[in-house]
């Protein structure tokens, strides 16, 4: 694809779904380049510069060990992305799969999973969280895990209300009639039409996903301290809110920015995904 | 431009109530401006009745609609004015507009069933648009009204919900919305497109009668060219947003003047012959030819349905023989097609088919359980041919499907080839495998849908209502396609549909159904010409065609009976069947 056509499906875009993309895309970029690009090490104490406001030395001033605010907001997303894309892509898959094999099924299937799905819902997602932290400890693959569990019902039963209509269009009747198999006909003809509500949900799991991380490492679940963590950083530097705003703000100010962003985005791929796609005609 | 006063071919019988001038709409798509409608001018006299015929696209309904001041988001008037009742109407100020709409003109929707709202009784719809006016809106009045549009007991149906209605019932309470407040100009958009043909020429009588009855001026809005020609006093025909033809409905339906017109008019099928045109000849068939497909006493039940939607149906179909069932929606012709094709299963009776292999095979079961010879003899073509596409494949892609399941082709090399051999065979070229469904216009689907039909090399084609959706000229291509092929390929076909005059150009033989029972089976043209049955009858009698200017009788629903579930098929003569129910000759 040359630059052109990059250009041109750009602004179809649009605006606002650009900004989205830009915004998660600089989030990103700053977490995945931190190691190079802070000023500082991210848990380096330095108890002589504790508490200080925003200099030239520490743009974002330093936090109540003098670490630098600047440093440990850089790196400290990385946990939650890390999670987050980890876990979005797990409870997205999984939901999908159950999801159209619900819709596909209907009839007793569809009853006792749907079923199952509802009581797995009826569980507040923290509590299933700190259940299962608690049992089995605070592991990155554990929370990865707990936090599939908790997201694949929810993905499941939109993707089930998605593949429904999907299941009864005509093209799938002509599938049928032609005979083909259960695999063919939900990879052929319904996975491609639901692939947009697909995507945002993809998109709109991975922002709560991320909130839920921070949470996590808020209540003191995640990641253990030393360790840069946005959610861990608002905890411990919220009783220094008066004194040095900028520990408690600016990782408060990135998990927005991701999150704002990673919401126009989805708004805007299931726009350009969706409806929009469809009438131009675009396979 | 040709001025107002000098339009109308006959003397004007009073004065205009609604003048369209010089009117351009255009909107923006994309880079540039799309006009829907240039230069339309007309005028409605008191008492007149215009249609407005045109085919999809052509402007007819947007033009139609801004006689109540309504214009689709986007689009624009660039010049021209439309004045009703001595207002311009898009200089009126909202709260006039409202006023005016419903008062003094009044719309008709084209499905009445998604215009009235599904949680309100209907009556209480009715009253609504009454009390907006400011009109008395006591439930002896909505009666009163629901009577006038000949619903029967009016007192108990005010008290229904929507869907509780049946179409009809639906498109009259709509119209008695309509109708409620007195209004002088009444637009009918497409008033009867979604209507099966016995209803839709009640439907049609009820509308002269009212316009007669409460001297309405009428707009009504058409792609049916008999429809216009029933009601319409004078005719304007659209195409492209540009008049091309105006006058009365008898000279442009009968001796058109402009060639598009006279194309339309020549691509439409007929069930009786245009005045002075000769008849066609019958389409005649070698019924030599070996049976196909089987039927005998064949029951068809819906999954966990109480009733059966089909019992004993009979039919056989011969090799190279079109086979058309033709019945009102609820009649079981798509419920066979169903079974045929194996989306659901015979509960009993027998069915069986010649397959490719050339060997009798079973078609009680349903598909799954069927052998790949026995699935790949049936084919079948869908009503809906945008739907019947898969929006995300390509054409090409979802062409060579058959050809992969069905092992029709070994190599990627020649799968590709195939299906540029079968896409140049519907009137397509090679290129077409590249696009994707959204970017085909209807008829170009369709004919996608009957390659893909072709690709899996059947015996049987089942068409199921396979033009409902296209205009008339485009119909009248892909059913000569479809015959082509069928005669090419020695396909038979089980062609359903709705329509008699479609089903008289493709039909050898033609079965007739009613409530899951054959009502009627025989020759075409024995079943067309010498009709016994009264439901038959009633059929034929209720189509309308252009420069027919009769008019099916106002209680044509009624005159329709139960099936007597007892009657036994008789046999007339050269085996044309006959149920021996009340009022059948036989």
């Amino acid at each position: 694809m040359n630059v052109v056509t990059a250009v041109r499906r750009a602004k179809r875009l649009g605006a606002v779904t650009l900004v989205g993309i830009t915004m998660v895309a600089i989030i990103v970029l700053l977490t995945i380049l931190s190691p190079i690009i802070s000023p500082y090490d991210p848990i380096a104490s330095n108890a002589n510069r504790v508490l200080l406001g925003s200099s030239w030395e520490h743009w974002l001033g330093t936090d109540a060990y003098g670490r630098d605010v600047l440093s440990r907001t850089l790196e400290g997303g990385r946990f939650a992305l890390l999670v987050s894309l980890l876990a979005t892509s797990i409870s997205v898959a999984v939901g999908t799969f159950v999801g159209t094999i619900a819709a596909y099924y209907e009839g007793w299937i569809d009853g006792a999973i749907t079923r199952v799905l509802d009581a797995l819902l009826a569980v507040p997602a923290v509590l299933w969280l700190l259940l299962i932290v608690s049992v089995f400890g605070t592991g990155t693959l554990v929370i990865v895990a707990a936090i599939s569990v908790v997201y694949s019902p929810a993905v499941a039963r939109v993707t089930r209300a998605a593949a429904r209509p999907v299941l009864r269009s005509p093209y799938v009747v002509a599938a049928q009639s032609r005979g083909e198999m259960s695999l063919p006909i939900l990879f052929r003809e319904v996975l491609p039409n639901i692939l947009d509500t697909i995507l945002v949900e993809f998109a709109m799991r991975a922002c709560w996903v991320i909130l839920l991380v921070s949470t996590l490492s808020f209540l003191g679940f995640g990641v253990s301290p030393p360790t840069p963590d946005w959610g861990l950083m608002i905890q411990e530097n919220r009783t220094a809110l008066v004194v040095a705003p900028m520990g408690t703000l600016s990782p408060i100010i990135a998990l927005s920015v991701l999150v704002v962003g990673l919401n126009l985005a989805a708004d805007g791929l299931g726009k350009y995904f969706g409806v929009d796609r469809a009438m131009r005609g675009v396979a | 431009m040709e001025q107002p006063a000098t339009r109308s071919t006959e003397p004007a019988p009073g004065k205009p109530l609604a003048v369209v001038e010089g009117l351009t709409i255009s909107y923006r798509a994309g880079d540039g401006d799309v006009v829907v409608a240039r230069d339309v001018s007309f005028t409605i006299q008191e008492g007149e009745t215009m249609g407005l015929v045109g085919e999809s696209g052509s402007g007819k309904s947007t033009v139609a609609r801004t006689l109540l001041g309504h214009l689709r988001p986007g689009s624009r008037i660039d010049s021209g004015t439309v004045t009703v009742l001595g207002k311009d109407v898009f200089a009126l100020t909202e709260p006039e507009l409202r006023d005016m709409r419903g008062s003094q003109v009044a719309v008709v929707p084209q499905n009445a069933g998604q215009s009235l709202t599904p949680s309100m009784r209907v009556g209480r719809q009715i009253q609504e648009s009454l009390k907006l006016h400011g009109l008395p809106h006591s439930l002896e009045r909505i009666a009163e009204l629901a009577s006038l549009v000949r619903l029967p007991t009016p007192r108990e149906i005010i008290q229904c919900y929507p869907h509780e209605l049946s179409g009809g019932q639906q498109q009259r309470i709509a119209i008695a919305m309509a109708v409620a407040t007195d209004p002088m100009v009444m637009v009918l958009d497409e008033p009867t497109t979604a209507l099966d043909v016995i209803t839709q020429g009640a439907v049609l009588s009820l509308i002269q009668e009212l316009r007669e009855r409460l001297q309405m001026s009428i707009l009504i809005v058409s792609h049916d060219l008999g429809v216009v020609s029933a009601i319409a006093e004078n005719v304007i025909v659209l195409n492209q947003g540009v008049v091309v033809e105006r006058g009365s409905a008898r000279q442009v339906l009968t001796a058109p003047k402009a060639a598009y017109t006279q194309r339309l008019l020549a691509a439409a099928p007929r069930l009786h012959p245009a005045p002075g045109a000769p008849a066609p000849e019958p389409i005649s068939f070698d019924d030599e030819a070996p049976i196909l497909l089987r039927c005998n006493e064949v029951d068809i039940r819906y999954p966990h349905a109480h009733s059966l939607a089909v019992k004993g149906f009979q039919l056989d179909v011969r090799r190279g023989e079109t086979v058309a069932i033709v019945g009102e929606s609820g009649s079981g012709k798509s419920t066979v097609a169903q079974a045929i094709a194996g989306l659901l299963s015979v509960e009993n009776g027998e069915a069986t088919i010649v397959a490719a292999d050339d060997q009798n095979q079973d078609l009680r079961r349903p598909v799954r359980k069927r052998p790949p010879m026995v699935r790949r003899s049936v084919q079948m073509i869908f009503q809906n041919a945008d739907l019947a596409l898969n929006p995300r494949r390509s054409v090409g892609d979802s062409v060579a499907r058959p050809l992969k399941l069905f092992k029709r082709t070994r190599s990627r090399a020649e799968t590709r080839q195939r299906v540029g051999t079968l896409l140049t065979e519907v009137g397509l070229t090679e290129a077409f495998a590249r696009r994707v469904p959204g970017q085909l216009s209807g008829g170009q689907r369709q004919r996608i849908g009957i390659a893909r039909a072709l690709a899996a090399e059947p015996r049987l084609l089942i068409a199921d209502e396979i033009t409902t959706a296209l205009d008339v000229s485009v119909q009248a291509d892909v059913l000569r396609l479809l015959d082509e092929l069928r005669e090419r390929h020695e396909l038979s076909c089980l062609f359903i549909s709705h329509d008699l005059a479609v089903v008289k150009v493709m039909a050898h033989r033609i079965v007739v159904m009613k409530d899951g029972y054959v009502v009627e089976s025989g020759r075409a043209a024995a079943v067309l010409n010498d009709a016994r049955h009264p439901y038959t009858r009633a059929l034929l009698d209720s189509v309308v065609e252009a420069g027919a200017e009769h008019l099916p009788s106002v209680d044509i629903e009624q005159r329709v009976r139960k099936v007597d579930s007892s009657a036994a098929m008789v046999d007339v003569g050269d085996g044309h069947l006959v149920r021996a129910d009340e009022g059948a000759e036989v």
